[in-house]
């Protein structure tokens, strides 16, 4: 299934029928794929989607903008509709992070320092733009804390150094 | 009207909410200053062994004409490494005022990320922020580039130098402290 030169396919599935384009949305969780062996769940989404990567940018966000909403308006004013974040580092004024067990734990600063921060942005149907970003931050003592950032609850104490590198999806319905 | 007399902060789902920071300076009005590009020049670059992560960055960079980038540090042993915390300053003149560097000694650094810039005298300097694994457990941090020695391994680097702009250190006031600012590119 090798995609023609300068031209992505659409991604599938072995789950997913002939010409089924693979949902983002849910995958089934304990799905059987033919590469894996036999009697080893896997989770069907193998290759969710496939693409190129586009432009790159860089952005310093002020203080007391959220982070998550901030790179969503980052790619609004880059013109990316769907990106992944390559590399961050700043301060936030207080933490909010929801742990591995779905619980929201805040960090408490100023200053908590942003160590690592993974994640990307989506163009949803409604025409929204979605960041789901997880990290790693120090808080003034130098603890680490992880988990994922809960928008809106994440004010920038500092400044905020972000870059993104844009993805082009094959997919039309994604682009 | 009744509910429009709530505060906002009974009406949010987290608590308590997130806080806004009175900065000593006027608020610029301009709150993401962003500069993007068509592509950008990437580079494996590998940290030699007994030298300081600020110069195991800036030599080799410069050398090949890169001035901005943004790195990602994918882990590896120092042989001494300094971190600063970001308490709230108590002179008041910034938020924040940066600890006097502590020395983990001998540490993993167990990833980073970093950022190759130029001073207002026309300098580099590296900004680095990372997680790092000591005798007495993980921390994470701000990196002191110029203090930190790269252990006895080099370390493998991924580099995104910009083109068509560049990052300099200019004084924000907002913050009262100078930070990294995406800029016009000059040519020399």
């Amino acid at each position: 299934m090798s995609a023609a030169p300068g031209r992505p396919k659409q991604a599938r599935t072995a789950a997913a029928g002939e010409g089924t384009p693979v949902s983002l949305a849910r995958p089934p969780e304990e799905a059987r794929t033919a590469a894996a062996g036999e009697g080893t769940p896997v989770n069907a989404a193998l290759i969710v989607e496939e693409g190129a990567m586009g432009r790159v940018a860089y952005a310093r966000v002020a203080p007391n903008e959220d982070l998550v909403h901030a790179i969503e308006k980052f790619c609004l004013s880059a013109g990316f509709k769907n990106a992944f974040v390559r590399g961050a580092l700043g301060s936030l004024v207080d933490a909010c992070l929801v742990d591995a067990h779905g619980n929201q734990r805040r960090v408490h600063g100023p200053a908590v320092e942003i160590v690592s921060l993974a994640g990307e942005v989506r163009l949803l149907d409604d025409g929204s733009l979605n960041a789901a970003l997880t990290g790693v931050v120090a808080d003034t003592a130098g603890s680490v804390h992880g988990g994922l950032f809960v928008a809106g609850s994440n004010t920038v104490c500092m400044t905020l150094e972000v870059t993104l590198e844009e993805w082009l999806p094959a997919s039309a319905t994604s682009s | 009207m009744t509910a429009h007399v709530r505060t906002s902060s009974s009406l949010h789902f987290v608590e308590p909410r997130a806080r806004v920071i009175k900065h000593p300076g006027p608020l610029n009005a301009q709150r993401i200053q962003s500069r993007s590009a068509a592509f950008a020049r990437h580079f494996r670059l590998s940290l030699g062994p007994g030298t300081t992560l600020a110069d195991a960055v800036i030599v080799p960079l410069l050398q090949i004409g890169v001035r901005s980038a943004s790195m990602t540090v994918l882990g590896g042993q120092f042989a001494e490494l300094h971190y600063c915390l970001a308490p709230p300053d108590p002179t008041h003149q910034a938020v924040i005022a940066y600890t006097r560097p502590r020395n983990l000694g001998a540490a993993l650094m167990i990833f980073g990320n970093a950022t190759l810039a130029t001073l207002p005298d026309g300098k580099a300097v590296v900004h680095c922020h990372a997680a790092v694994g000591a005798s007495d457990g993980v921390h994470g941090g701000h990196i002191v580039p110029h203090l930190s020695i790269v252990g006895t391994e080099p370390i493998s680097v991924l580099v995104t130098a910009w083109t068509g702009f560049e990052l300099s250190v200019r004084f924000d006031s907002e913050t009262n402290i100078p930070l990294i600012q995406p800029t016009p590119e000059v040519l020399p």
